[in-house]
């Protein structure tokens, strides 16, 4: 119950905390109108504190549904309708109400008034963000080695990011490390796969050269020897992020890095099948040449890279990578079962493991979007477009 | 673009609105509708120490509950100025100037008193609610 230091006998507070036996007389209000400017707005109560410290913001375009974010999580925004009669009622702006004299004090009947009748509130639903768009517009303009002569398109900083993608701070940041994006004199740049592998393939070529051990790169004399061989110093750490893993830091020569087997093969396998689909046998050879000697290769690293198919008596490999696919779950459906009729769940779970939508279970996307049959009882289950 | 949503009275400070909620239509005596400024809607009353209230709209009397919002709501107010500094159109902001936890519900078929003055305002069954 909120005390009152002085007596107001208008408005909200009068009305919420009225006593027993005592009434209040609802007005409609001097200003009382449509004040299309005043909306409601329900939100959980955990959702309270950041709207009222000023941590939401609404972000959008203006031909997109408007989504609000806090600093983590993205929600849409609806308007839900009533057919029932909502009176807004304001706190009194207590100011003005008080005049001397003692004629008004006699006449000191509460009142409460009503400044607008709602048609109804908006509600959040929480959403994951949607960062398809983040994608497309990197991808307009990837950063290649012959970037000073290519002409500048739209480039893109973080403020223009939180301008036209709808996602929540730390949700960009995630999107950006998944498309393994990189700020290059503040721009948010997606790398061309080709001078990635260009530069990788330096790396490899002077490990074998220098005798470095690929699980103990040395951060210093990784940079400074490709630096000299030409490379921006950024994208040398770029590549380092890209396919390793920091490993504890050493006293001196900075950080030491470990490549990541399974992001080389993969890398690799891409640039084998980067032309087109190849026959296994081909495309074995080819990829286990290009592999460096240290890192034993398997095909299981490339789940959610390939698919297999046979044709005839052969088994072909083409590539269809899970980070080229759409995030939103109809869409990723509808794309995979276009590459594919049926698929046995251990070929589709690699390339639906990263949907994320609040709410749904992966078992759920599967009833919502696919149609699941069992040939026979001992088959594998099989699973096909709704 | 990204619109900011602001509580320029302080989250300590944001005050309680209030909400009145019944099924049906206010209607106003056409004689009055343009002068609708401090004109009573009805009297709203809280016969005894539960939180049980009585409304009295014109010759209808309705009986409802306080009851706590499942969720809270807050009231937002769109602002849209000219922002001067990039002289590009006009900016929108968002202003959280209320919070609203409670509201007084009137659920129930209002019954109608017998005696009294013919009302300047009545309350209307809404035929498809009730």
């Amino acid at each position: 119950m909120m005390e009152q230091p002085h007596s107001c006998c208008k408005g909200a507070e009068v009305l919420l905390n009225l006593q027993p036996t005592s009434s209040v007389s609802i007005q409609y209000h001097p200003f009382f109108g449509s004040h299309d400017d005043l909306v409601l707005l329900e939100l959980d109560e955990k959702l309270l504190s950041d709207v009222l410290y000023q941590r939401v913001t609404l972000r959008g375009q203006p031909d997109e549904d408007a989504v609000l974010c806090t600093k983590s999580k993205t929600y849409s925004v609806k308007f839900v309708g009533t057919s029932n009669s909502v009176f807004l009622i304001p706190p009194a702006d207590c100011s003005t109400s008080h005049e001397s004299g003692g004629e008004n004090y006699k006449q000191q009947v509460a009142t409460a008034s009503v400044i607008k009748v709602a048609p109804g509130n908006m509600e959040l639903v929480e959403v994951a963000p949607r960062l398809d768009k983040l994608k497309s517009i990197l991808s307009e303009n990837l950063y290649s080695s012959d970037e000073a002569s290519t002409a500048m398109g739209d480039l893109y900083k973080w403020d223009d990011l939180i301008n036209k993608v709808q996602a929540s701070d730390d949700e960009l940041k995630a999107g950006l490390q998944a498309l393994s994006a990189v700020e290059i004199d503040g721009y948010w740049r997606i790398v061309d796969e080709k001078y990635m592998d260009v530069i990788l393939r330096m790396l490899l070529h002077n490990s074998v050269l220098n005798d470095w051990l690929l699980d103990s790169l040395v951060e210093d004399k990784v940079v400074s020897v490709l630096e000299s061989d030409g490379f921006p110093r950024k994208l040398v750490y770029h590549c380092l992020n890209v396919y390793g893993s920091s490993v504890e830091e050493e006293a001196m020569g900075g950080g030491v890095w470990r490549l990541d087997a399974r992001r080389v093969c993969v890398h690799f396998a891409r640039g084998v099948l980067r032309e087109g689909k190849r026959k296994m046998e081909s495309f074995m050879e080819e990829w286990l040449r290009m592999i460096p000697e240290e890192m034993q290769p398997s095909f299981d690293m490339l789940e959610g890279e390939v698919l297999t198919e046979k044709i005839g008596v052969e088994t072909w490999v083409r590539a269809l990578s899970v980070s080229s696919l759409p995030t939103t779950p109809a869409e990723r459906f509808s794309i995979l079962f276009k590459e594919r009729a049926k698929w046995e769940w251990k070929d589709l779970e690699p390339y639906i493991r990263d949907l994320n939508v609040p709410g749904l279970s992966s078992e759920a996307l599967l009833l919502k979007y696919t149609r699941r049959s069992q040939p026979s009882i001992d088959a594998e289950p099989v699973f096909s477009a709704r | 673009m990204q619109i900011q949503v602001k509580c320029s009275c302080g989250a300590e400070k944001c005050p309680e609105w209030a909400i009145i909620e019944l099924q049906g239509v206010v209607e106003v005596q056409p004689s009055f509708q343009h002068s609708l400024q401090n004109l009573q809607i009805g009297l709203l009353c809280r016969p005894s120490s539960q939180e049980n209230y009585t409304f009295t709209v014109g010759y209808h009397e309705l009986t409802g509950s306080k009851v706590a919002l499942k969720k809270p709501m807050v009231v937002l107010k769109k602002i849209k100025y000219m922002d001067v500094a990039t002289s590009s159109s006009s900016c929108v902001e968002l202003d959280v100037v209320g919070v609203i936890r409670h509201k007084i519900l009137f659920k129930t078929r209002p019954t109608a008193l017998i005696s009294g003055p013919q009302p300047t305002v009545k309350e209307k069954i809404n035929a498809a609610g009730a």
